[in-house]
């Protein structure tokens, strides 16, 4: 069973066609890049994928369950990272990540656990006591990233995880998401689609790439055929977003 | 018991605010001066209660009519303006803070979130009711109140203040901005609480009373909450306060997963 399935994904806003008609299935462990220039319909998609926006047409399945027919199972299985990382600013970083265990459903005697897990695997051991407001972007990012893995979903949705962040913290949250898409112990990879710009990104950490234009889907196709015979990345880019603005 | 979740996490950050610290100062500051004016308004009446018996007139005085009513019904008033301000950022602070995002992608149903606002909201007002509370419990101590009329006066004003709870969460659930949540619940409850029946009154001189205006002067908070307040629990006024709270969480409710049918 794939880990995400979707199936002729539409989005209208008004008479704006924001997502037009993309399909395309993600298994278990893969790490998938959502490329394309800004504006092409990626963060609605992935809204779509956690079931926050409502489709137009089309269907969605998370690890096999429709985010229309049984909404709860799907979003109890996706971990999300919006582009703002959605913190409230008051609230101290261990207390802020327990309370999202408990909106997420785990268990109250797996919750201690839970956080504690979330919290070394970001880093965010010495600042747990800190309030959310007084930390930096970096450093909020991380805490997003916590919120997002805390309840140990087999889905993970990040939108735009290193946008405004300096070189350093890009190394580090780009290190961070793979270590979490790293096989564990027990045989079982977390799955992860994330979006962004940034070429190199993608390079650094996806397993295939979805490229997305104006809504539609222009390209699918696994890092290591893309890149072969010498291309980079950025020459794909440019061709396919090009080749589509040339011919209306 | 996810709602608790919310629920706790709301009251917490009510604390963290200024905001709940400057209304339950003010709450405070005016229910000691209305409880005051009130007193002295209550020795008044006694003192010329004296001067009518000496001229063998009896005129009965009573604590529960001549004091605690009228300050029930000024704290009233001020629940009126002061309760908004708490009810205001219940959802638009969630809107405006991108953490929207997270409570609707959270395996959470539309009654989990409306229910956990709502209930962090009545448990301020719990507060609100216990502080007016400390006031008649010191005539208690210095003279000899009705208990059960008092109670069902404090009974009056967190029922109101339950509706009010109700009407300013459905504001804000319309809007991020909370200035205008916090506005148009107060428009509401003016018009909800007291013009209503200005408006019916307004009419009453002219012709026989109407099915309209009678439907209008039982959907106005006002004379419902007068009749607790002297003391008369009815099983009608109960179930109107129930039948507002129920019909305004159910419009929240429909309002915050609106954006999933949008």
């Amino acid at each position: 069973m794939p880990a995400i399935e979707v199936q002729n994904l539409s989005k209208d806003f008004g008479s704006v066609r924001a997502v037009d008609d993309v399909s395309f299935e993600v298994a278990q462990g893969e790490v998938v890049g959502f490329l394309g220039p800004n504006g092409a319909g990626k963060t609605t998609t992935m809204r779509m994928l956690t079931g926050y926006l409502p489709p137009s047409d089309g269907r969605v399945r998370i690890a096999g369950h429709d985010t229309f027919d049984e909404p709860l199972l799907a979003r109890q299985a996706v971990g999300y990272l919006p582009e703002t990382p959605p913190l409230y600013p008051e609230m101290k970083v261990a207390a802020y990540v327990r309370y999202v265990t408990a909106i997420k459903g785990v268990p109250r005697s797996q919750r201690r656990a839970a956080v504690e897990r979330a919290l070394a695997r970001c880093g965010l051991g010495e600042v747990a006591h800190r309030v959310i407001g007084t930390l930096s972007k970096g450093y909020r990012h991380r805490v997003g990233l916590a919120q997002a893995i805390v309840h140990d979903p087999p889905v993970l949705v990040l939108d735009e995880p290193t946008v405004g962040l300096d070189p350093i913290q890009i190394q580090e949250i780009r290190q961070l998401i793979q270590e979490v898409a790293a096989p564990r112990e027990d045989g079982r990879r977390q799955t992860v689609v994330l979006s962004t710009h940034i070429l190199t990104e993608v390079e650094a950490i996806c397993d295939r790439v979805i490229l997305i234009d104006r809504g539609a889907k222009a390209l699918d196709e696994p890092l290591a055929s893309l890149t072969a015979g010498g291309r980079s990345l950025e020459d794909v880019f440019t061709q396919v977003t090009f080749r589509d603005r040339a011919a209306p | 018991m996810r709602a608790l979740a919310i629920a706790a996490r709301e009251l917490q950050s009510f604390f963290v605010s200024p905001v709940a610290y400057v209304v339950l100062t003010l709450w405070s500051v005016l229910a000691g001066s209305f409880f005051l004016s009130s007193l002295l308004g209550f020795l008044a009446d006694e003192a010329q209660a004296r001067q009518l018996a000496a001229f063998g007139q009896v005129v009965e005085t009573n604590l529960n009519d001549s004091l605690i009513l009228p300050f029930f019904g000024s704290m009233w008033i001020v629940m009126l303006f002061l309760l908004p301000a708490m009810t205001m950022g219940l959802f638009a602070g969630e809107k405006s803070n991108g953490t929207e995002e997270l409570l609707l992608t959270s395996p959470l149903r539309g009654w989990d979130i409306v229910l956990g606002k709502f209930c962090a909201g009545a448990a301020f007002a719990g507060l609100m009711i216990a502080i007016v509370a400390f006031f008649p419990a010191l005539l208690f101590l210095f003279g000899d109140p009705e208990p059960g009329k008092t109670a069902s006066g404090l009974l009056a004003l967190f029922l109101v203040s339950l509706a009010y709870v109700a009407v300013g969460g459905f504001a804000s659930s319309l809007t991020r901005n909370q200035l205008i949540a916090f506005m148009s619940t107060l428009v509401t409850l003016l018009v909800l609480g007291m013009l209503l029946p200005f408006i019916v009154d307004l009419g009453a001189g002219a012709g026989e009373p109407s099915a309209l205006r009678s439907g209008l002067g039982w959907i106005a908070t006002g004379r419902h909450t007068e009749r607790l307040l002297t003391g008369l629990v009815d099983t009608a006024d109960l179930a109107y306060f129930a039948i507002v709270v129920a019909a305004f969480l159910l419009l929240t409710r429909t309002s915050v997963e609106s954006v999933r049918w949008r």
